[in-house]
C-alpha cells in the first residue's frame, strides 16, 4: 500500500482534486486535507476552524500548548469524533464524519496516547490484529476456506516475526502483551500499525512517558518507516524529539492553526513562543 | 488424538490448572461411577442429571462466545434458552396451539431462526452504543419474552405449558427403536444390589446423546471460531473497542456475529431441554438460570470454553447435589448431624445438642453453596478454574516445534534458522 509510486499518487489526487483551491493545486501531492474543521463541547470551542494539509512523503509535526486542540483534530480525522463543521479530505476522498473503522480501511491509521494493553494476549497475538481484510476475519470463511485462512495467518505471522526483529523487540513476541513496559508497548503499538500498511500514519504523542534510550529507537523506526515511504503525522510534547523529526510543524493554538512552517521558522516565531508562555516550551 | 497414541506426552503438555481439572473429573468420574455400581445413584436419573449438565454447559459456552470473547453482557440467556426449547415445543408439542406433532427437526430449525431473529433485533440498536447499554436492555428482554410467552395463549399455549412433545429421536429410522433392541443388563457389584440397565436407560442414554452432539459441536465450532483473526478482533474488542475500530475492524459487525452465535448455542440447550422433559412452561424461563450460567462462565475463567463447559457441570451439581440428599437411601443419611457427630456432643456439651433439630432442606443450601462458590472464586481466583491456556492463534500457521516446545529455547531455535 505505502509503495505507490508518487507519480500515480499525484494524478489521482490531481484527478480528484477539481473542487480544491488554487493553494492546493500548487502542491497537489497531499494525502490529509484539514478544511475549517470544528469541534465544540458545550461552550468550549476545541477545534475553531482548523486548515492544514498533509503531504505524501512527510513527517508532519502538530504542536501546541495543553488544551490546543490536538488530540481532539486527531480524533476529528479518524473518524471518532464528528466534526460540527468542515471536512477532512483523505486522498481527495471526502470522508469526514465517516465511520473510523472505514477510514482505517482507506489507509489512516492512528495511535492512541496512552496505550492501549491486551489482555490475555501475547504480544504477537496482539500484533496480529494489525493488518487488514484478513479472510480468518469473515467467520463462515473459517469453515468454508479453512485452507486460505491459514494461510494468510502462516503470511501474518512471518510478517509479525520480521517487524519485530526489525523493531529490535523480536524477544518480546511471546511474553504477556499486558506485561511490557510503557516504552515497549509504544514501540509494539507503532510496529503493528505498520502491518496495517497505513499511508498516513497518525502518532498521538509516540514518545510520552517513553525513557530517553526507547525514545531514540521510536525516532530511528519513525525515520526508517518514512524513507520506506510512510507518511506521518505526529503529535509530541517533547519538542526536541519533534523538531529533529517534523517538517513541517503545524502549530495549534486554541482549536486553530498559529502557523505552519519548518522547524527552524516555528522556532523564532514569536507568535510560537506567546502561545507556549513566553516561549518556555521552545 | 494425542490423549490415545500418547497419554505420558499428552499428560506433560497441560499446564497445572489443565492437570487439576483433569484430576478432579477423573475422580467425579470415579466417585459417580462407584456410586452407580453400588446402587446409590439410579443411572437413568444420573443421565438425566447429565443432560441437565450438558444442558448448562451449552448455555455456559454460548454466554462465553459473547462475554468471555467480546464482552458482551447478556442477562437474558433464559430468555433465548426459552425461546430455544419453545420453538421445538411448538412444532412438536401435541397441545401446541400452531403447529404440533412435526418432526424435531422442525422444531430445532424454528428454535434457532426465533432466536436468531430476537437477538438481531435486540443487538442492533444496543451493539453500537457501550457494554452496559446491552446489558441493561437484554434485562428487560428476559422478562418481556416470559411475559410474551405467559400471555400469548394462542401461539403457547399459556402458563399451562406445552406437553407431548416427543423425544427428539423419535421417528428416525434406526435410532427411534434401537433402544428396545438393546439387552437388559444386571450389575450386582455388592450381594443383594442389583443395578439394572433397561429400556428407560437405554432411552435416557440416547436422549442424552442429543445434548452430547450439540455440544461437541458447538464447541468445535465455537474453539476454531476462538483461534481465528475473527476470534482475535473479539478479544480486541473487549480488551479495547476503540482500538480495534482505529485497526479498520467493523466492531459493530463482530459485536452482532458474536451475539447471535452465543444467543444460538443458548437455544441448543433450550431444544434440548424441551426433549429432555417433554415439557415446557413459561416457568422454564426462570431468570435465576441466567444468574446460574454466569456462575458457571466465571467460575470456569472468562474465555474458556472448556472452562465454560466445566462450570456447567459443577454448576448442576451444586444445583441438584442438595436435593439428591434427600433421595439418599435412609442407611446413608436421615439426620443432620449424622450420628458419629451426636456422639460427639459429650466433648463440646450444649452447643451440638442444639444440632438435631435443625432442618435442612435442599432449596436454601443450594442457594447457600452457589453463593460460597461465587465469593470463593472472586476471593481466590478471579480469572476463573480454567482461563484460557495457551496461545489463541490459527494451528496452522504456528510450527508444531514451537506448540510443543517449552517457551525460551524454541525462540532461540528459531531464531537460529531464521538468521542462516
Amino acid at each position: 500500500m505505502s509503495e505507490t509510486t508518487p507519480g500515480d499518487a499525484a494524478a489521482e489526487a490531481a484527478s480528484e482534486d477539481p473542487a480544491t483551491t488554487g493553494d492546493e493545486e500548487e502542491r497537489s501531492d497531499v494525502v490529509l486535507e484539514v478544511e475549517n474543521l470544528r469541534k465544540e463541547f458545550g461552550a468550549l470551542v476545541a477545534t475553531d476552524d482548523a486548515t492544514f494539509d498533509v503531504e505524501r512523503g512527510t513527517i508532519t509535526g502538530l504542536i501546541g500548548p495543553n488544551g490546543a486542540g490536538k488530540s481532539t483534530i486527531f480524533n476529528l480525522i479518524s473518524g471518532f469524533y464528528e466534526p460540527d463543521a468542515g471536512t477532512v479530505r483523505l486522498n481527495g476522498d471526502d470522508v469526514t464524519g465517516i465511520e473510523p473503522y472505514k477510514i482505517a480501511n482507506r489507509g489512516l491509521i492512528r495511535t492512541f496516547q496512552t496505550p492501549r494493553k491486551l489482555e490475555g494476549m501475547t504480544v504477537r497475538e496482539a500484533m496480529l490484529i494489525g493488518p487488514q481484510r484478513q479472510p480468518g476475519e469473515s467467520f463462515h470463511k473459517l469453515f468454508t476456506a479453512p485452507g486460505a485462512v491459514g494461510e494468510r495467518e502462516r503470511v501474518n505471522m512471518e510478517d509479525v516475526e520480521r517487524i519485530l526483529e526489525e523493531f529490535e523487540i523480536d524477544h518480546l513476541a511471546r511474553q504477556p502483551a499486558t506485561d511490557i513496559s510503557g516504552g515497549q508497548m509504544k514501540l509494539v503499538e507503532l510496529a503493528r500499525a505498520m502491518l496495517a500498511e497505513p499511508e498516513i500514519l497518525l502518532l498521538d504523542e509516540p514518545v510520552a512517558g517513553v525513557n530517553p534510550t526507547l525514545a531514540n529507537k521510536l525516532a530511528e523506526q519513525i525515520r526508517r518507516l518514512h524513507e520506506q515511504g510512510t507518511t506521518f503525522l505526529l503529535i509530541e510534547h517533547d519538542m526536541k524529539f519533534i523538531m529533529s523529526l517534523a517538517d513541517p510543524i503545524v502549530v495549534l493554538d486554541q482549536g486553530s492553526v498559529l502557523m505552519e512552517g519548518t522547524p527552524e521558522e516555528v522556532r523564532n516565531d514569536e507568535r510560537v513562543a506567546d502561545a507556549y508562555l513566553g516561549g518556555g516550551g521552545v | 488424538m494425542s490423549t490415545i497414541t500418547d497419554p505420558r506426552g499428552y499428560w506433560g503438555e497441560l499446564t497445572g490448572e489443565e492437570r487439576g481439572v483433569a484430576g478432579f473429573l477423573i475422580a467425579a468420574v470415579l466417585v459417580l461411577l462407584g456410586l452407580m455400581l453400588t446402587g446409590v445413584l439410579d443411572p437413568t436419573y444420573f443421565l438425566f442429571l447429565f443432560g441437565l449438565g450438558g444442558m448448562f454447559g451449552l448455555m455456559s459456552l454460548g454466554l462465553n462466545a459473547q462475554w468471555g470473547y467480546t464482552g458482551l453482557i447478556n442477562f437474558s440467556v433464559a430468555a433465548f434458552f426459552g425461546l430455544g426449547a419453545y420453538g421445538a415445543a411448538i412444532m412438536t408439542a401435541s397441545n401446541s396451539p400452531i403447529a404440533g406433532d412435526m418432526n424435531p427437526i422442525f422444531g430445532l430449525l424454528l428454535g434457532l431462526v426465533l432466536t436468531a431473529i430476537v437477538a438481531v433485533a435486540i443487538g442492533i440498536p444496543t451493539l453500537r452504543l457501550r457494554a452496559d447499554y446491552l446489558a441493561i436492555a437484554s434485562l428487560g428482554l428476559a422478562e418481556v419474552v416470559r411475559l410474551v410467552i405467559l400471555n400469548e395463549g394462542q401461539w403457547t399455549a399459556g402458563s399451562q405449558g406445552l406437553r407431548g412433545i416427543p423425544q427428539f429421536f423419535e421417528g428416525w429410522p434406526v435410532l427411534s427403536t434401537l433402544p428396545e433392541t438393546l439387552p437388559q443388563v444386571n450389575i450386582e457389584m455388592i450381594p443383594g444390589r442389583v443395578v439394572t440397565l433397561g429400556l428407560p436407560f437405554w432411552r435416557q442414554l440416547l436422549n442424552v446423546s442429543l445434548v452430547l452432539a450439540f455440544m461437541v459441536v458447538a464447541y468445535l465450532v465455537l474453539r476454531r471460531a476462538h483461534r481465528s483473526p475473527w476470534g482475535r478482533v473479539l478479544r480486541t474488542i473487549r480488551a479495547d473497542e476503540d482500538l480495534a475500530k482505529a485497526l479498520g475492524k467493523n466492531t459493530y459487525f463482530f459485536k452482532m456475529q458474536s451475539f447471535v452465535l452465543g444467543c444460538l448455542v443458548m437455544a441448543l440447550a433450550g431444544v434440548f431441554f424441551a426433549h429432555l422433559q417433554l415439557f415446557v412452561n413459561p416457568g422454564n424461563l426462570d431468570p435465576t438460570n441466567t444468574f446460574y450460567v454466569w456462575v458457571a462462565v466465571i467460575l470456569g475463567g472468562a474465555g474458556s470454553n472448556r472452562g465454560a463447559l466445566f462450570g456447567g457441570f459443577v454448576v448442576v451439581a451444586i444445583r441438584e447435589g442438595p436435593r439428591f440428599i434427600d433421595q439418599l437411601p435412609p442407611a446413608f443419611l436421615t439426620e443432620f448431624p449424622p450420628e458419629f457427630l451426636r456422639n460427639l456432643e459429650f466433648i463440646t456439651g450444649d452447643i451440638l445438642f442444639e444440632l438435631p433439630s435443625i432442618a435442612i432442606s435442599p432449596g436454601p443450601l443450594q442457594l447457600l453453596l452457589v453463593g460460597l462458590l461465587i465469593i470463593g472464586i472472586m476471593r481466590f481466583r478471579p480469572q476463573g478454574v480454567l482461563p484460557p491456556q495457551r496461545e489463541l492463534i490459527w494451528p496452522d500457521a504456528v510450527d508444531e516445534g514451537v506448540r510443543q516446545g517449552p517457551d525460551s529455547g524454541v525462540r532461540e531455535q528459531r531464531g537460529g534458522e531464521s538468521d542462516e
